[in-house]
């Protein structure tokens, strides 16, 4: 198996999010395949960047917010951008 | 009513005058030139912000970055040569001392950072040190202090030009060298094209008769690589 970039690791975060409605953290963090330190990491940075929201009910849940959404959308442009400028 | 004599000389004069109306570009020439330059980078500036605020992808700042400053850097040169056709003079301090050595220096700075950032968005991934960034705004700041002052011999600024086209020439191949998409040869042809009539834009400015009977040329080079990496830009991002 090769190694995911940073883009693929995002974009799998967010699959799983989308796919698994109320989906929590520590289900999530098994799920992406990553250590606890690097999920972490992915973690905050996607908070941090708006990409996913903390819903906070009974329990701590995950949810895909509109620039998460948008960014599946365009995940093909991205990768063909920077496929094409060598970025 | 006077008969109007075909001369050899005659003839030869006309054609001579024709060509150099052609290649003494007026003000007109020049702000559609740089207009389509300006427009072209903008372009590719806000087409690609959604992908940079989606990822905040280095490579895709980087990318951005460079055509910024490649509008800044024409507005500036537009301006330069809009006085220079105005004034009939050649030379930008001598007729606005303090404003024009400003302007001049901000040109040099935009246009060398330009070529900077270009050449960083495709190897950043080996040039991990953050410092490369401060010594390429550094380095750009010396080059542009040398040729805004005045009483450096012609070669100085033919010298310092060569040096940074001999730099840009090899990060490029290094950077098609160790692409692992070999195929995306055009690509690096396309960077180094841009680079080298970039440095042409630039000596035109601070040595204004030097490519007289080509400037024409290097105008419509010019277009054509901007347009063409306009267009690769607009087919990937839609």
């Amino acid at each position: 198996m090769t190694k995911r970039n940073r883009l693929e690791i995002i974009r799998d975060i967010l699959k799983m999010i989308q796919n698994n409605h109320n989906i929590k953290p520590t289900p999530l963090l098994r799920r992406s395949g990553l250590s606890s330190s690097r999920f972490k990491e992915y973690y905050l940075e996607l908070i941090q960047k708006g990409l996913i929201k903390e819903v906070i009910r009974k329990s701590k849940y995950i949810i895909l917010s509109e620039k998460g959404q948008r960014f599946l959308e365009k995940y093909q442009t991205i990768i063909n951008f920077i496929d094409e400028f060598e970025l | 009513m006077d008969k109007i004599q075909l001369t050899g000389r005659s003839i030869e004069k006309g054609i001579g005058q024709g060509f150099e109306k052609l290649i003494n570009l007026g003000i007109g020439t020049e702000i559609i030139y740089s207009f389509v330059i300006i427009i072209c980078s903008l372009i590719i500036y806000y087409s690609t912000k959604e992908l940079y605020e989606l990822t905040k992808h280095k490579g895709i700042k980087y990318f951005r970055l460079s055509f910024l400053f490649f509008a800044l850097a024409y507005f500036f040169r537009s301006f330069i040569k809009i006085i220079f056709l105005y004034f009939n003079k050649q030379e930008i301090k001598a007729i606005l001392p303090f404003f024009g050595s400003i302007t001049l220096f901000i040109f040099v700075y935009f246009s060398i950072m330009a070529i900077f950032f270009l050449i960083y968005s495709v190897m950043y991934k080996k040039w991990k040190k953050q410092s490369t960034i401060y010594l390429f705004h550094f380095t750009a700041m010396i080059i542009s202090l040398i040729m805004t002052l005045s009483g450096f011999p012609l070669q100085w600024y033919l010298l310092l030009n060569l040096l940074l086209f001999i730099f840009i020439a090899f990060t490029v191949y290094a950077a098609y060298h160790q692409s692992k998409k070999k195929k995306s040869l055009n690509l690096y042809v396309i960077y180094l094209l841009l680079s080298i009539f970039w440095i042409f834009n630039i000596l035109d400015i601070i040595i204004p008769s030097f490519f007289q009977t080509f400037q024409l040329i290097i105008y419509l080079a010019s277009l054509g690589i901007f347009l063409t990496i306009l267009y690769k830009v607009l087919k990937k991002t839609n």
